[in-house]
């Protein structure tokens, strides 16, 4: 395969950004590799306050990917089994408009699970027709014993961006103004309950204790388990922080805007110098930069046995990173730490230019890895075509020897792979990720003269099989 | 100022009947035996994701949907559901954005058809959604056209998610494929059937009570013309006007597809009034309708009498504690597929008694099935048709039963409301399944009490550790 035929871009991080906002690199998708829509992603941030219910207008499909969040929250995060309500719109209040239904759901629901916060989310139908959902809030706001807050989510109405943005924007409207601010206090922003990779109980649970170690308290999490209440008295937090920029920023900035609360805007966590930014930042503003600085030191020493081992391991070779694009470029930092030369591999356009605002804060910052791209994200989706950036990144590393794999192990680059796969359940962020990544990578190197498992192989790349199970 | 929904009504909807107005004022629940139909916290998704789940079973079809990128979700589930290797899935989307819901999308769905055809489907089926409905993009003129350009069928299905429930939305699917493939009378086939509905069950591993139907029939040597849908091709599809007989199963959907066969094509509807085989009696039933109609009892008769062996010498050699269920009050949460048969399965087969039943669906169809049943057995539950969560959890409180035959959700509100069991039958379980295993006939049978023992089993293993270990 020859390079010309499946590159379509090599190289810096801010050339690659400036392409795509060029629109010289299309943003198209496939369908299976869509992200959420607007509605989705809202519904993934109000999911994350307790005894809310949330109240989607529209027809009943656009209410089950919510449900499932919360189902889940049931099996897994020790909630009790919350409503997720619909209007279930048809034919007849497509026409004839759903106001009404929307009225009679907002009056059901503070009667019937008594939440302390109803969140009325319009879908596409209610969007295009014009009904008034914040006409309606208003008008029955008085009659119910619930606050309630309207998030206008229809799915076109945005990328999948806008719909946490739109959600963090309704939550700050709940906010009450800060009557004192409480020392060396910290909220984390920007968190929401859904199944994300790297939002596992494991990495929020390592921020909270670290910003114990050096003398600061954890306020809140919003929207990450939080009650209303929490959320009304988040301002009189010292500080604001992020644990994915990406996410926090928003609420951040909004947050400083309208109440004054300092925002410690760093990258994630993730690798041991921006962990130490991430500690700085916050400590600065709260008074505690000996304090941290002592902290980053002993956690420093402590982990230096491991990471010492990894550079030994690793120094002098190239990390081929294939994650989503902020862990990704956070990886990319953390392999130059271990002294290797940082690759991104298969960044798509579209992510990029959804998150190009933090991207450009981490440019910036002086985060400006190198970056692939190979026809393959394009055709993305379809079995054969992830089998086509299989093909391509075998092509791509050829017989090189000096190349080593940061991702899942779903992949089978054909050198050293260091499983990212979160799932094994500890945290990625912080110190102790630091220390974790490392000896995965560790393990990489020790276990590289091992065969790759065949089961797996086939099973991802290889021929389509007919039939049924036995 | 209070609302004033009356006053609402007459300003904004005085010539909107439909809007719900009409119902905003009555906050307080309908009586007992009715207010909970319908629902604001329902299980069943919408017509989209039910026609998504029947294009799906349609082989080497091409999925374009004409949506935002979010109703792409309803669809890989869809796609699960139907079991379809993520090798060959091939669906795009238009991705429907803020100018196409303004300026319209047509132009766009033209530039996905073309990325579709590009995979080299031989047919297209454009599904619409909520969106592009309503701003009236003409869907069937863009596929039209699309056809002439690429020279493949482009199929437009109208089934945007406020069509109705994902049971409507199998029927609206099932309706168009018919339009599009199975236009004419042919020859018919002799001792042929055509397998309507399989997938519009909440049994999680429904294929496999598919696999069951297909055995069954091909020991009474009668031939499979198509199944609508799974796994089928299309010229399958257009085969079916020459089956004899269609067997529906399911309860929830496809009643119309069977209606409209016998009428269009004489397609004879075969147990419909029966429920569906779970359990001993509803399968010895059941096996001998068919039998009856293909001239096999003695085919039926030994699959009965060996069916009904396995099963004893199943729960002889196992084991499991059958006597449980003796007299016990069990709430049935389901689908009517697996909820109306439920019934028999527990009160002749395990002695049990359905004290309340709550059945998120069922065809007006199989509520004649539903009511024979009930008298049939003598029972009188609580009877809740279009359960959502919430008239779960409010029946569930008022029968307060032994035990629920039902999903996650109700094992969830069960532990809440202190009902002792919970056997997670019906979809969806969180159950990890690699393999397929029926309800269906008399393995289903075995596979249910294997199920339940489990369930029972987990229900008094140990949360707590009371001591450490000395070593």
């Amino acid at each position: 395969m020859d390079r010309a035929d499946y590159i379509l871009f090599d190289g810096t991080l801010a050339e690659y950004l400036r392409r795509v906002e060029a629109g010289e690199l299309a943003s198209k998708l496939q369908a299976s590799h869509a992200p959420p829509c607007k509605f989705q992603t809202a519904a993934a941030v109000i999911s994350g306050i307790n005894n809310v219910v949330p109240i989607v207008h529209g027809p009943r499909g656009c209410a089950q990917s919510l449900r499932g969040t919360r189902v889940a929250g049931c099996q897994y995060r020790g909630r009790p089994y919350e409503p997720t309500l619909c209007t279930a719109l048809d034919e007849s209040q497509v026409v004839f408009g759903g106001e009404g239904k929307l009225a009679r759901a907002i009056v059901e629901a503070d009667r019937r699970y008594n939440p302390d916060l109803i969140v009325v989310m319009s879908t596409c139908c209610p969007g295009i027709i014009g009904d008034d959902i914040e006409g309606i809030a208003e008008q029955l706001r008085s009659q119910v014993r619930a606050e309630i807050t309207t998030i206008r989510s229809e799915g076109f109405g945005g990328d999948f961006r806008s719909g946490h943005e739109d959600a963090f924007r309704a939550i700050v409207d709940l906010m009450d103004p800060p009557i004192e601010t409480i020392p060396y206090t910290v909220n984390l922003v920007g968190a929401r309950v859904g199944p994300s990779y790297t939002e596992v109980r494991e990495d929020i649970q390592e921020l909270q204790d670290m910003l114990g170690q050096f003398g600061a308290k954890l306020h809140s999490v919003i929207a990450g388990g939080c009650t209303l209440a929490e959320v009304k008295r988040a301002p009189c937090a010292a500080v604001n922080t992020s644990w994915c920029f990406d996410w926090g920023r928003r609420i951040g900035l909004l947050m400083r805007e309208r109440f004054g609360v300092p925002f410690c805007e760093s990258g994630l966590p993730y690798g041991l110098g921006a962990t130490a930014d991430w500690v700085r930042k916050i400590a600065a503003p709260l008074g505690l930069s000996a304090q941290a600085e002592d902290f980053i030191a002993r956690e420093s020493e402590r982990i230096e046995p491991d990471l010492e081992e990894a550079k030994r391991l690793l120094a002098g070779r190239r990390a081929l990173i294939e994650t989503g694009p902020m862990r990704a470029i956070a990886l990319a930092r953390m392999a130059a730490e271990l002294g290797m030369q940082g690759v991104i591999f298969n960044m798509h356009p579209y992510t990029l230019r959804e998150r190009k605002e933090a991207v450009q804060f981490l440019l910036d910052s002086d985060q400006n890895p190198r970056v692939l791209l190979t026809r393959g994200a394009f055709e993305m989706g379809s079995y054969s075509a992830s089998k086509q950036t299989q093909d391509e990144m075998e092509a791509f590393l050829g017989d090189a020897q000096d190349w080593v794999y940061f991702g899942s192990p779903l992949r089978f680059p054909g050198v050293p792979l260091v499983n990212l796969a979160t799932e094994i359940g500890q945290p990625h962020f912080g110190f102790a990720g630091v220390q974790n990544i490392a000896r995965r990578a560790a393990s990489a190197m020790r276990h590289a003269h091992r065969e790759r498992s065949g089961l797996m192989r086939q099973a991802m790349y290889g021929v389509a099989i007919h039939g049924d199970l036995f | 100022m209070p609302y004033d929904a009356a006053a609402r009504r007459c300003a904004r909807h005085a010539s909107r009947p439909g809007s719900g107005c009409d119902s905003v004022g009555q906050v307080e629940p309908a009586p007992h035996d009715t207010r909970e139909h319908g629902g604001l916290d329902p299980y069943l998704r919408c017509a989209f994701a039910g026609a998504g789940k029947t294009l799906a079973g349609v082989l080497d079809a091409c999925l374009v949907l004409h949506s935002p990128q979010g109703c792409h979700g309803l669809i890989r589930d869809a796609l699960a559901t139907q079991r379809v290797d993520f090798s060959e899935a091939q669906v795009v989307s238009s991705k429907l954005c803020e100018t196409e819901i303004v300026y319209g999308g047509e132009e766009r769905l033209r530039e996905t058809i073309r990325e579709a055809r590009s995979y080299g489907a031989p047919y297209l089926f454009v599904m619409s959604a909520c969106g592009p409905e309503v701003v009236g993009d003409d869907i069937a003129a863009v596929c039209e056209a699309m056809s002439r350009e690429c020279g493949v069928p482009v199929i437009p299905m109208e089934c945007a998610g406020f069509r109705g429930n994902e049971h409507q939305g199998v029927d609206i699917a099932l309706e168009k494929l018919l339009d599009f493939g199975a236009r004419e009378a042919m020859p018919k086939v002799p001792r042929s059937v055509t397998l309507i509905a399989p997938h519009a069950s909440a049994n999680p591993a429904w294929p496999a009570d598919l696999g069951w139907v297909r055995r069954v029939l091909g020991e009474m040597g009668v031939t499979v013309v198509s199944v609508l849908t799974h796994k089928q091709d299309m010229q399958g599809i257009a085969r079916t006007p020459a089956a004899e007989t269609s067997l529906l199963l399911s309860h929830d959907a496809g009643a119309p597809t069977s209606e409209r066969l016998a009428e269009q094509f004489g397609v004879e509807p075969v147990c419909r009034e029966l429920p569906l085989p779970i359990g001993l009696t509803n399968t010895k039933r059941w096996l001998e309708a068919l039998a009856q109609r293909f001239d096999a009892a003695p085919v039926a008769e030994r699959l009965i009498e060996d069916g009904h062996r396995n099963v004893i010498r199943a729960i002889r050699l196992r084991g499991p504690n059958i006597e449980f269920y003796h007299r016990v009050e069990a709430a049935i949460a389901a689908d009517a597929t697996l909820g109306i048969p439920f019934l028999r399965f527990i009160t002749e087969d395990l002695e049990g008694v359905p004290s309340a039943v709550f059945l998120r669906s069922c065809s007006q169809a199989a509520r004649g099935v539903l009511a024979r049943e009930l008298e049939e057995l003598d029972l009188t539950p609580e009877v809740v048709i279009g359960a959502d969560a919430y008239a779960m959890k409010q029946g569930l409180r008022r029968a307060r039963p032994d035990c629920v035959f039902g999903s996650l959700v109700e094992w969830q509100l069960g532990k809440e409301l202190g009902v002792p069991y919970c056997f997670r039958v019906i979809s969806p379980t969180s159950r990890f399944q690699m393999t397929d295993r029926p309800y269906f006939g008399y393995e289903g049978l075995i596979n249910l009490l294997e199920i339940l023992q489990n369930e029972h089993q987990d229900r008094w293993r140990s949360r707590i550790r009371r001591y450490e270990a000395k070593w």
